[in-house]
């Protein structure tokens, strides 16, 4: 079974994913299943999103329905149909 | 707010008579006795300081431990050719001189550290976060909570820039929006990115300062220059936060 889910990329990661992406995804998915399709778009941007072990940076902001997921286990907060997930990466310079 | 009233020199009336109508000759006296400090005199810190000066803020602090550079010329839009090698606050000093002679300019050449922030940051009205890297943010930021200073915080990196307002005690604070702060690289900027962001710094810190409040607070708004758009990312007040909740005390 497949449902959908809209993904939003901010900034650097609209370069690198797209802004908005309408995604069918095995169902049940989780955040884990969102970064597995975005690396099927871009298999070399994927290391600007995750580190080493496949977990998002601590530094990218992750949003469900525009709800800030925080805490360290958050790619798999389990995901409903119709969910809007978000990426943004903070930026530093100045 | 004691009610105290300064009036306008004639010199200040003719200088700011297209704004007055906007502000309230209250609204530019207010703005003629704030004091802020600018921490970076870079691509941020600039249009900042270049506003702000124009807008007659009183006195205006600028904080920076850099040189110029000719590579800094393509965003610093404060600092010329001839500035090569000059200190970026005497060099941004002797510019805002020439802009608003009326106002005060105190440059200080220096590198913010825990020790030296306090003094950085007390007496001020306004604290206008124009720096380029994490750990220097984290000590603005926490010395503007401690100190229930409102701070102005922009970053950008390409196309692309942040910007929030933190008022201490009602929004939530820099650490509490981003906790872990990105990798530092040397990103690369476009000189209007910072012009972006600046002048919205530079808007924001004016609304502030005339008690206008702000629109900026709780979110990062992010500006993509290629997409041409605003994103709002909302920011809740973390009360666990090591700035300006529970996690900092003790
Ligand atoms: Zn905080």
């Amino acid at each position: 079974m497949k449902e959908s889910v809209r993904v939003r990329a901010f900034a650097r990661f609209r370069e690198l994913f797209g802004g908005t992406i309408e995604m069918d995804l095995p169902w049940p998915a989780t955040v884990r299943s969102v970064i597995r399709e975005l690396e099927k778009i871009n298999p070399a941007g994927l290391a600007e999103l995750v580190d080493n072990e496949g977990n998002l940076k601590k530094s990218v902001i992750l949003m469900i329905n525009r709800e800030r997921i925080m805490g360290p286990a958050r790619e798999d907060c389990p995901l409903r149909p119709g969910d809007e997930i978000a990426f943004y990466p903070p930026v530093a310079g100045g | 707010m004691t009610g105290e009233r300064w009036p306008l020199t004639p010199r200040e009336r003719e200088r700011y008579e297209r704004q007055i109508p906007l502000l309230g000759e209250e609204g530019q006296e207010r703005l003629l006795h704030s004091s802020v400090c600018i921490a970076g005199a870079g691509g941020l810190g600039s249009p900042v300081a270049f506003y702000l000066a124009a807008a007659g803020i009183g006195r205006i602090r600028i904080i920076d431990s850099d040189r110029v550079s000719r590579s800094n010329l393509n965003r610093q839009i404060i600092h010329a050719e001839a500035d090569i090698g000059r200190s970026k606050v005497d060099s941004a000093a002797r510019r805002l001189e020439a802009l608003n002679p009326d106002i005060e300019v105190d440059p200080r050449p220096l590198h913010l550290t825990e020790e030296n922030v306090v003094n950085v940051v007390r007496g001020m009205n306004l604290v206008v976060d124009a720096l380029d890297n994490y750990p220097a943010r984290y000590i603005l930021n926490r010395a503007a909570c401690m100190h229930t200073v409102p701070l102005v915080h922009a970053a950008v990196n390409g196309y692309c820039g942040q910007v929030m307002a933190i008022i201490p005690r009602k929004t939530a604070c820099l650490q509490c929006a981003i906790p872990h702060p990105p990798e530092e690289t040397p990103p690369p900027v476009l000189g209007t990115t910072a012009g972006i962001l600046g002048c919205i710094q530079a808007n924001e810190a004016i609304r502030i300062l005339l008690g206008e409040g702000t629109v900026m607070g709780d979110a990062l708004h992010v500006w993509d220059g290629r997409a041409g758009t605003w994103d709002m990312i909302p920011v809740k007040r973390d009360p666990a936060c090591r700035a300006c909740g529970a996690g900092g005390k003790g």
